[in-house]
């Protein structure tokens, strides 16, 4: 605050001062102030914790697939349920997501063009996931594929993995 | 006529007419006023209007149809509330229900439908024709923004709106939609979360968008109508052709 | 306090009983009216009656098309198949004919969020505001900046291969370029262009970009949003 020119009026308007630090009255508006701002924030929070379910019902994020017998070699498999592709190619077998990066759409697997294409925006990705065009900014989602003790195979979707990481069958 | 004349005349006399109006026939220009200011709703609106605002083409009511729609919007969404359940898959069969079984059921449904098309056309056009005239210009600038803001809620209330038959045209838009939410930096995948509810678009997301579409955009949506009406009469009335300079032929 | 005496001296010593009124006039007020606001006629009946007109007729005719034009009802939802192609509301076909081009991040976050922006803070800029002919001062500096900007936008759109942008933008900044060079040509319309304000060329090539896109979006393109003409 700068320094009126005519003390005697202007200041004779206002209350009192303390001119060394904070007045009561002062200090019980920073009081309120604040605990009006932690209140808020708590509310905030704790809105935020009630808007996001505890408990989902959501398919499970692990799946056995079956024995990789059940897949020949250069093969591409839709499980529609599970929204993933298994490839089997001469290296080995791997699990890729069926949903586009780009947004959402599931892709569609064209055995004629040997190609992943996704119908919303025109995306088309090769058959190791990776983008051939289109506006999709990522290539496919690759997901860990795990031998079990009794010869089937097992998805985790949980578990992302490198596309070059291929499970030798 | 006369006879008919005659009964409003003594309804007007009787108390109970006498208590809900509080003022006699709006023959003058005095009770023609307390008819506005008097009245909770019609006070939104200037007791006096200039000669000018009211040719057709100084508005082409667009706003009036804009807004008329909402009302349209609101009763028939009403009426539609009573035979629909947000839940999965009796969304689906309610909208079967409505059209083979419910009376009127499919006519109440396609007029919803309809007006809610006309209204997203309208609010665009409501805006353009506004910006042509120079609307946003002070003293006017608060009421364009409030203007945008319903121009959002109005899509939100559509959008949401768009998901509630369950069905693929409205499963696969709301997917591509809620999508593009996750590319929101940092906060885009807790926003996408926080609207469905879960990861993807289930019972909680049609639930979520159901009480947006029915409670709260439409709260926020009569709130701002409300403001806007209000503004538009006290920034002085609606922006006429020749207000800021632009002396065009008509 | 003692009212007489308040009369009789004016004012009192004391600032704090009596409070003194000071009337400020800056420059370029005064108390004159305003303007003329013409005629007025009273909102109730004049305005009230056109309006409930306005209800009727609206109500009438969206009645006899919802009698005779009927809601779209596809199959059930069914998460596990993207119908092809899968397309939004038609109001968001604009937008996601631009998610065709552009990374989602630019066109699904930034260019809306700069739509909404830009018009919120339309009646906050100046230059909008007094709404002077674009070439007002046919100053070179602002044909300069103008050229950059669209040499900026052409080259963002030509990178994308957004050609259903870059057309309208180029034919868009060649009229209101050609109204820079030919002054004095083109008759009542070319008058009526070199009059309009750099908000109005703007305004006019969103509008036409986004009833563009929105139409082709919802006509010309089909399955893996491939181009289609709609009359094969």
């Amino acid at each position: 605050m700068s320094e009126p020119k005519n003390p005697t009026v202007s200041s004779s308007l206002e209350k009192p001062e303390d001119k060394e630090g904070l007045s009561r009255r002062d200090f019980f508006n920073e009081i309120a102030a604040g605990a009006l701002g932690v209140a808020g924030l708590g509310a905030f929070v704790v809105s935020v914790r009630y808007l996001s379910p505890n408990v989902l019902f959501e398919p499970p994020t692990n799946f056995r697939i079956g024995p990789p017998s059940d897949y020949q070699v250069n093969s591409v498999t839709y499980l529609a349920n599970q929204e993933v592709y298994i490839v089997r190619t001469s290296d080995g077998l791997f699990a890729q997501s069926a949903i586009c990066t780009h947004l959402g759409c599931i892709t569609q697997w064209k055995p004629e063009l040997e190609m992943i294409a996704c119908p919303c925006h025109g995306s088309k990705f090769r058959k190791d996931g990776s983008v051939e065009h289109g506006p999709a900014p990522r290539p496919l989602q690759h997901f860990a594929v795990r031998m079990m003790p009794d010869g089937e195979l097992m998805v985790d979707l949980l578990e992302l993995v490198k596309p070059t990481q291929i499970l030798k069958v | 006529m006369t006879s008919w004349e005659n009964t409003i005349e003594r309804l007007r006399r009787t108390p109970v007419w006498q208590s809900l109006f509080r003022r006699g026939p709006a023959r003058t220009n005095r009770t023609r006023s307390v008819a506005v200011f008097g009245n909770i709703f019609l006070h939104l609106l200037p007791v006096k209007v200039r000669d000018a605002s009211l040719r057709v083409r100084a508005t082409y009511y667009l706003g009036s149809i804009t807004f008329f729609l909402f009302v349209i919007l609101t009763v028939t969404g009403v009426l539609l509330m009573l035979y629909y359940h947000p839940a999965v898959p009796e969304a689906y069969q309610d909208m079967k229900d409505l059209r083979f079984v419910v009376s009127s059921g499919v006519f109440l449904r396609n007029l919803h439908r309809l007006a809610a098309q006309a209204m997203v056309v309208f609010v665009f056009w409501h805006m353009f024709h506004v910006f042509y005239r120079g609307g946003y210009k002070p003293p006017r600038q608060f009421n364009w923004v409030v203007g945008v803001g319903l121009l959002l809620l109005t899509l939100f209330l559509s959008y949401t709106g768009y998901l509630l038959p369950w069905d693929q045209l409205a499963f696969w838009a709301i997917t591509v939609g809620t999508n593009i939410i996750s590319y929101v930096p940092i906060l885009g995948q807790p926003m996408r979360f926080l609207l469905l509810g879960g990861h993807g678009i289930g019972e909680n997301a049609l639930l979520r968008f159901y009480v947006l579409h029915i409670v709260i955009l439409p709260l926020f949506a009569i709130i701002l109508i409300a403001v806007h009406f209000w503004r538009v009469q006290k920034d002085g009335g609606i922006t006429l052709r020749e207000e800021h300079g632009r002396k065009e032929k008509d | 306090m003692d009212e007489k005496k308040k009369t009789e001296t004016g004012f009192g010593s004391d600032a704090l009983k009596d409070p003194r009124r000071i009337v400020f006039i800056t420059k370029k007020t005064s108390a004159k009216v305003k303007g003329d606001v013409g005629r007025q006629a009273m909102s109730y009946p004049k305005l009230i009656l056109r309006e409930a007109i306005v209800l009727e007729i609206l109500t009438i005719l969206m009645v006899v098309v919802a009698l005779f034009w009927d809601a779209p009802l596809e199959q059930l939802a069914n998460p596990l198949l993207t119908p092809n192609p899968a397309k939004a509301p038609w109001y968001f076909l604009g937008l996601q004919e631009l998610l065709h081009y552009f990374p989602p991040i630019v066109a699904g976050v930034l260019i809306p969020g700069l739509v909404i922006v830009a018009l919120i803070v339309i009646p906050y800029f100046h230059v909008n505001v007094e709404g002077a002919p674009l070439w007002a001062n046919s100053s070179l500096r602002r044909l300069g900046m103008f050229s950059v900007v669209v040499v900026v936008l052409l080259i963002f759109f030509g990178i994308y291969q957004a050609w259903t942008i870059f057309i309208p933008t180029l034919v868009m900044a060649g009229v209101a370029g050609t109204t820079y060079f030919l002054p004095g040509q083109g008759g009542r319309f070319g008058t009526y262009l070199r009059a309009r304000p750099l908000s109005w060329w703007i305004m006019t090539w969103f509008i036409i970009v986004a009833i563009i896109l929105t139409e082709i979006g919802t006509h010309f393109r089909g399955p893996g949003w491939s181009w289609v003409w709609p009359w094969r």
